[in-house]
């Protein structure tokens, strides 16, 4: 349609092979904005014609807006379509798109770290699917994820498997081929171990949440308006269902309080089976290495493929409100994964019994379970911190509301809510308590903390890099001391907090194994830590000092 | 080489061997000063001018005074005797803080950066930041009030070895 009269300019940055020609997105695209654009004029012209709604009259223009966003969408999409090309190189994927402000965009395939297929309902009824390249956590050289919206099935899983064999980036021929790729593609696909699949009965852990409340209520306000628009009297409806003189204020608070909770119930329910229905956790054959696939989706389906060999650890998050089903979210610490986006890539298992979480977590990081050792307990110092926060807090929330109250603006019968806030939070003091734990067993570190999460972080020694001890003066006098693991992976580090303070050195050594040794000494001939010795005076320095640095001259050391 | 496991937990950390320079001292109460100075001249004008106030500002002015205090002599003179550093073949070790002292190490294996960073305070003292990036991006070790010959002869050393040592830094 128009000729790419940008390539020329920008010759691709890796030299390999300019001549790689520049690629569409599926034509289909433009079908799926067609029909988009008939359903959106539909209500409208069926308001007209079959029910006779007169032209022009107020209850025409909520119809008209939403033709006219479909429509105007989906001449935006086809805009859109016309004026990207994309194009896989031996060393980067390129795309251009924009129709006033140009974009080109490139990533490395090297720095690619997770080739991402998502497709939502108008995109499978057209064998679409949508492409996400993501190069992790260089978002910030605006090298965030690229998204190719939309190619076919085929094309896309070629893609997939292209982009993901890096090795094979320089022997294979260049400008895309996915033809004959299809016969790798289904031997690729067939999945060496399913680790776990959709379970109809963990809808029980996803049918209890805040988001009830905000689901129902935002779904009712938009029925309300919509019914009442086309003119049914709702409010008539609802007052004329019981009699609501004779419930009383009370009673029809609950009521309404227990049928919110019910339509917001059953729409989680509903929105669980649709987001993970065909739900299965895979381990998949890679181009390198194997790859840990979820599929999940009943109408929007979502793939997201993990390369095993970057996985460093899993993390278990049991929410305190749900202990008592022993529920679990599980995600996996991965570098090159955002662990802040919307999509939770690293989740591999939706919400479900903690269990099967364990076991799960096990299969995933292969070769001995991090669950062999039991976590050990903190010191009961650490319980006696969190009760001297705990009662702080309390205290400072009763001066402020002592303070409201002499100001008058409260009664000070207010005073009480202070008063049962103090065993609550002594209460969530021992929660947190009962929550720390830590062991070593074998590859890998466990830490167990959290209040609102009770978070089991399951880390692989060999991938923290950074060792971090934390003492403030509170944890001096009572003798704990904070250890944080840092690695490439996840959140970037993990913290865990209130150790023994002996033992938080050993934790410390094991946690990063050989490098806290040339630093270590024998309580008795090295100094402990409070001491200030001047510069230079220390009499005992076990390791001895092939030194890189010296503040004052430079020695000869190694270099 | 390395003693065995059970030897290691048995044993505690030393401190970093070496202080930081003097001079540390100055920028950390330059910065307080730079920090604290205006609260402290923003309550007393308030205290002079703005009557309809009154005990107020005169609390504001206690408060920033003793915020000034701490910040500008007891903060500097205690992180003095706390801040110190080393560098070996295979590891960098610092102990930082005050009211929080933190000990971090990291291996020279997984260094991606090295480098000497000055902020305006600092060239005005001859100072310099040791910054040490590691893949992680909690990771990060910063070695404040250093001689700016030091911390950069420090740099060009572990970059030279940190480029040696095999790994991949992730």
């Amino acid at each position: 349609m128009r000729p790419p009269e940008q390539a020329p300019r920008r010759p691709p940055s890796g030299a390999g092979t300019p001549g790689a020609p520049w690629q569409r997105l599926s034509t289909r695209v433009i079908w799926v904005d067609l029909v988009q654009s008939v359903a959106s004029l539909l209500p409208a012209v069926v308001a007209l014609a079959v029910f006779g709604v007169a032209p022009g009259s107020g209850q025409l223009w909520p119809l008209i807006g939403f033709a006219a966003f479909g429509v105007l969408g989906a001449i935006a999409d086809a805009l859109r379509w016309a004026f990207t090309r994309y194009r896989i190189t031996a060393s980067h994927v390129e795309v251009k798109t924009g129709v006033f402000l140009r974009v080109e965009r490139s990533i490395r395939r090297d720095r690619i770290r997770n080739v991402d297929i998502e497709a939502r309902p108008r995109h499978r009824l057209f064998g679409l699917r949508v492409v996400n390249i993501g190069a992790g956590q260089q978002a910030a050289e605006g090298e965030s994820a690229l998204a190719l919206d939309a190619v076919s099935t085929a094309d896309a899983r070629a893609l997939q498997d292209r982009l993901l064999r890096m090795t094979d980036a320089t022997a294979e021929p260049d400008g895309a081929a996915p033809a004959g790729e299809e016969a790798t593609r289904t031997e690729g696909t067939a999945p060496l171990a399913v680790l776990a699949r959709f379970r109809p009965g963990w809808v029980v852990y996803h049918m209890m949440s805040v988001w009830a409340y905000v689901l129902a209520l935002g779904f009712g306000w938009g029925i309300f308006w919509l019914l009442g628009s086309s003119g049914v009297d709702v409010t008539g409806f609802v007052a004329g269902l019981l009699d609501w003189e004779a419930i009383g204020w009370a009673g029809t608070v609950a009521i309404a309080f227990l049928a919110v909770t019910l339509f917001g119930v059953i729409g989680l329910a509903v929105n669980y089976f649709a987001e993970y229905g065909n739900f299965e956790l895979a381990r998949v054959r890679g181009t390198e290495g194997t790859l840990l696939r979820t599929r999940q989706g009943l109408f929007t389906t979502r793939e997201v493929n993990r390369d095993e060999s970057r996985i460093r650890g899993v993390q278990l998050s049991e929410p305190l409100l749900w202990r008592w089903l022993r529920a679990c979210d599980t995600s996996v610490i991965t570098t090159g994964l955002s662990m802040w986006s919307m999509a939770r890539p690293a989740a591999v298992l939706p919400r479900g019994p903690v269990t099967v979480a364990r076991r799960v977590a096990a299969e995933v990081l292969g070769g001995e379970s991090p669950w062999a050792v039991s976590p050990k307990a903190h010191p009961a110092a650490a319980l006696r911190r969190r009760l001297w926060w705990a009662t702080l807090f309390t205290a400072a929330v009763g001066l402020a509301l002592l303070g409201t109250a002499a100001a008058g603006l409260l009664p000070y019968t207010a005073l009480w809510a202070a008063a049962a806030l103090w065993p609550c939070a002594l209460g969530a003091a021992f929660v947190a308590y009962r929550a720390l734990g830590h062991a070593v067993t074998g590859p890998y570190l466990v830490m167990r903390s959290g209040l609102v999460h009770r978070s089991t972080t399951v880390l692989r020694r060999s991938a923290v890099s950074t060792i971090v001890i934390r003492e403030s003066l509170l944890q001096r006098r009572l003798g704990l001391r904070s250890v944080s693991a840092m690695t490439a992976a996840g959140y970037g580090g993990y913290d865990l907090p209130d150790l023994d303070a002996d033992e938080s050195v050993a934790f410390a050594v094991h946690a990063a194994p050989g490098v806290l040794d040339p630093f270590l000494v024998r309580p008795r001939d090295g100094a402990p830590p409070e001491d200030e010795r001047p510069p230079g005076a220390g009499g005992a320095r076990p390791a001895p000092r092939s030194g890189v640095s010296g503040p004052a001259a430079a020695p000869p050391g190694n270099t | 080489m390395s003693p065995s496991p059970d030897d290691r937990a048995s044993r505690t950390l030393r401190p970093p061997e070496h202080r930081v320079e003097r001079r540390a001292i100055g920028w950390w109460m330059l910065q307080s000063l730079l920090l604290t100075g205006p609260l402290l001249a923003a309550s007393v004008l308030a205290l002079l001018w703005w009557e309809g106030a009154r005990p107020w500002p005169a609390v504001a002015v206690a408060l920033s005074a003793v915020l000034l205090v701490v910040g500008a002599v007891i903060e500097p003179l205690w992180r003095y005797r706390v801040h110190r550093w080393e560098t070996t073949d295979t590891a960098v070790y610092a102990r930082t803080g005050w009211l929080v002292r933190e000990w971090r190490a990291a291996p020279l294996s997984r260094v991606q950066t090295v480098d000497a960073v000055q902020g305006p305070l600092e060239q005005f003292l001859g100072l310099s930041t040791l910054r040490v990036t590691t893949a992680s991006s909690r990771g990060a070790i910063d070695i404040g009030g250093l001689d700016k010959r030091t911390a950069a002869r420090v740099a060009d050393e572990l970059t030279r070895v940190a480029e040696l040592v095999p790994g991949d830094a992730t």
